[in-house]
């Protein structure tokens, strides 16, 4: 046995004692208290992603259906026009 | 550890990784002792042992659900508990250069005489005046972990582990040997 070896193991004896009754219970308590607010945040930031993603197609959607409205009118003012133009040439 | 024992601890590791609480407390248990013994070894402080071992712990709940070979369970536990150490003297040594006088950032070694023994103060000693990855390999020594877990720990080869070993051991005894004389 080498000379530090006794004091080896009271230094690991000393940091042992270190350790209070219920260390578990708190442990896991503080465990459990950790991972709430990380299953909240990572709900929230699901909840975020999805309304994000909603909001960009509502606003693509409004884009291309006021898009087509716009084109619609258009072509229907054209026809329109033109079938005035014939009603007066004939 | 025999066989038989890893076999039970195995199980247990299985039951904690199904959801077990009791499974979990018992490994808490079990190990909470020698986790505080190693992490007093590498860090010289007896105010942060509890806290850092409550660090340990919770980082183990929460990441056993990944452990892929619960017979290694020791080895990685203790792997979890150097590098939690490892980290928290690299932060103390980053806050001491932003504020170099606050007390409450100095992790000074406690004073020589103030806990125990002349033969635990020479090995506080000696072990403060080598560098924390050699003071953390020297108490994975002296846990019991092997050669090749040591080196799978650290991510480095066996051949490698011995040689900074025997560097370690030798600082470790030349400090030793001065303080006691």
């Amino acid at each position: 046995m080498k000379p530090e070896d006794h004091a080896w193991t009271r230094l690991r004896e000393r940091g042992a004692s270190e350790i209070s009754p219920g260390f578990a219970d708190r442990v896991l308590r503080a465990a459990r208290a950790e991972a709430s607010p990380l299953l909240v945040a990572h709900f929230a930031m699901c909840a975020a992603t999805a309304a994000l993603c909603l909001g960009a197609v509502l606003l693509y959607h409004t884009r291309v259906s006021g898009d087509e409205e716009a084109s619609s009118l258009a072509g229907w003012s054209e026809i329109a026009a033109q079938a005035s133009d014939l009603e007066q040439g004939i | 550890m025999d066989e038989s024992s890893t076999t039970t601890l195995g199980e247990r590791v299985r039951r904690a990784q199904r959801g077990d609480d009791a499974a979990m407390r018992e490994l808490i248990v079990s190990y909470q002792r020698r986790i505080a013994g190693f992490i007093y070894a590498i860090t010289g402080r007896s105010d942060s042992v509890e806290d850092l071992a409550q660090m340990v712990f919770v980082k183990m709940v929460r990441a056993l659900s990944r452990l892929k070979a619960p017979e290694q369970f020791e080895s990685w536990l203790f792997r979890l508990a150097r590098n939690t150490c490892i980290d928290h003297l690299r932060r103390q040594k980053l806050r001491r250069i932003f504020t170099p006088f606050a007390p409450e950032h100095e992790n000074l070694p406690e004073p020589e005489g103030s806990v125990d023994g002349e033969e635990l103060d020479a090995l506080r000693h000696a072990l403060s005046q080598i560098r924390p990855k050699d003071r953390a390999l020297l108490a994975l020594v002296q846990e019991g972990r092997s050669h090749a877990e040591i080196a799978s720990t650290l991510g480095t080869s066996v051949a490698a582990v011995k040689a900074r070993l025997h560097r370690a051991r030798e600082q470790l005894r030349q400090h030793y040997q001065s303080n006691e004389t």
